[in-house]
């Protein structure tokens, strides 16, 4: 039974059309959510939760239909989208104490543990917290529930590299027991090398790619070359070719019958196979 | 329920919210039109969506474990509370009013059950009005204002017009006689009714409304 399970999501926006996005995510892993500003990675999670009406296609978190039983769903999930922007002027104990009335299983303990673990005071208003401390606060909050999956928008958006690697851990802390999962968003994809289990690829509203890590990078190789090598035979597989002064880079679907010998290839990074696809 | 009206009591309500509270005591003014008070009060809820609204409150709530729908109950009976407040503030201004002033309120009517009666409505009216429009959109407040006005305006303007044309009607309504008081009592339970129904299919259609909003 999949933690996650989105099937056939549809949001037709008069500029925009989330096309039939589908994908699952089993319990005990990390799923990262990729795609450029714009792609529909927010809209796709906004109508997974409902907070925006979606013009077709089902969600599920466990077996419970979100749809058919918002609340119990949304018990069992975690949301942080972006940072904490809501109720500027009020202090953090006071949100913590309005929050945790909603959750059946609030944790006090994890709460401050995590309070400590982010260095986060309750006496500060949320408009005196930093952008990064403002996401910590969300996952604060999110965290404490004992979510079961959690749904991040870009949380790692605005953390400096050690909170980023801190964040990183606890995402990896979170998941080892294997009866939890994330879902999380960036376009940091250096996050997503280190701790995503899956990626799911999303371009213009459509879901390109979505399964494991390692299959999504064995789909392609980095290739780069002298110019004056590029034959058409070859060209016409090349994505995202970039030429400069010294030669050209591109990406290569990896399981072509070319002798490449004469190029360099390297196996890719997530970011140079969205930045080769983005370019087309 | 009551964790969403805590939620508005301790992030929504707003202190200006509690002087609003307090304007029923212009029933001790002299000569004066007893519905002002209720304009102000009216004006206090607009207060406390636009305080609501200027917080992202609804991007909150909308995180939280709460159907859309329960979002705009719990809003309706938090409102509801706060302008049954507001009469129990009144009642003993009423009281005082109805025992010091010897003469008959030249502005209009007397702080009597009937007076009362039509306040409910008077809430009725504006609630529907300012709740449905709110909701459509989640985010424009002005016009469900204006329209939500300008119907207790309507509202005041019929009632009190009943009050003026002299007759048995205004004679009956503009009472500050204890005997003819008790015979209003049926009109200020219609109003009860009426307020109570209509927040009741209010918050329905709001809801129905809000659940199509995308936030």
């Amino acid at each position: 039974m999949p933690a996650i399970n989105v099937s056939n999501l549809c949001k037709k926006y008069p500029k925009f059309y989330l096309d039939h996005v589908s994908f699952a995510l089993d319990e005990g892993y990390i799923m990262g959510f990729i795609g450029r500003n714009g792609a529909g990675k927010t809209t796709t999670i906004k109508a997974m939760i409902g907070l925006v009406h979606h013009d077709g296609g089902e969600v599920s978190f466990g077996d419970v239909d979100f749809q058919k039983n918002e609340n119990a769903c949304k018990q069992e999930i975690g949301l942080v989208l972006g940072g904490v922007d809501f109720y500027p002027k009020k202090r953090l104990r006071t949100i913590t104490n309005v929050t945790k009335r909603f959750y059946s299983d609030w944790d006090e303990d994890v709460y401050a543990s995590l309070l400590k673990r982010f260095d986060l005071d309750e006496d500060k208003r949320i408009d005196e917290l930093s952008a990064g401390m403002k996401v910590k606060y969300a996952l604060a909050l999110a965290l404490s529930h004992h979510a079961k999956v959690l749904i991040l928008d870009e949380p790692t958006s605005g953390l400096d590299p050690v909170s980023r690697d801190d964040l990183l851990d606890l995402f990896q802390e979170i998941i080892e027991e294997g009866e939890r999962s994330i879902l999380f968003s960036t376009h940091i994809t250096a996050d997503l090398e280190r701790c995503a289990d899956y990626i799911t690829y999303i371009r213009d509203g459509k879901i390109v790619f979505s399964e494991d890590r390692e299959s999504f990078l064995n789909r392609y190789l980095d290739i780069s070359g002298k110019v004056d090598q590029l034959r058409p035979e070859l060209e016409s597989h090349l994505i995202g070719v970039r030429r400069h002064r010294f030669g050209f880079e591109a990406l290569i679907p990896a399981h072509l019958d070319l002798d490449l010998s004469h190029f360099t290839t390297a196996k890719p990074s997530l970011d140079s196979i969205m930045i080769h696809l983005e370019r087309g | 329920m009551i964790n969403l009206l805590y939620k508005d009591f301790k992030l929504v309500l707003h202190p200006t919210n509690y002087i609003f509270l307090a304007f029923p005591a212009m029933l001790l003014i002299p000569n004066y039109p007893a519905y002002v008070a209720y304009f102000y009060l009216c004006l206090s809820v607009f207060f406390m969506f636009l305080q609501a609204r200027e917080n992202k409150d609804i991007l909150y709530s909308s995180l939280l474990p709460i159907a859309k729908t329960d979002l705009v109950k719990g809003r309706m009976i938090f409102v509801m509370l706060f302008e049954l407040i507001s009469i129990l503030i009144a009642i003993p201004f009423a009281i005082i009013n109805l025992k010091l002033f010897t003469i008959s309120n030249p502005a209009g009517i007397e702080p009597n059950p009937a007076y009362f009666g039509f306040v409910f409505i008077m809430f009725a009216i504006f609630n529907w009005v300012f709740f449905t429009g709110f909701y459509k959109t989640a985010f424009k407040i002005g016009l469900p204002l204006v329209f939500a006005g300008a119907s207790i305006l309507v509202f005041y303007a019929t009632v009190e017009m009943l009050v003026w044309i002299p007759g048995e009607v205004s004679g009956f309504l503009d009472s500050r006689n204890p005997s003819t008081m008790l015979f209003q009592l049926p009109i200020l339970l219609a109003g009860i009714l009426i307020w109570i129904g209509a927040g009741y299919l209010t918050q329905r259609l709001a809801g129905k409304r809000f659940a199509k909003v995308d936030i």
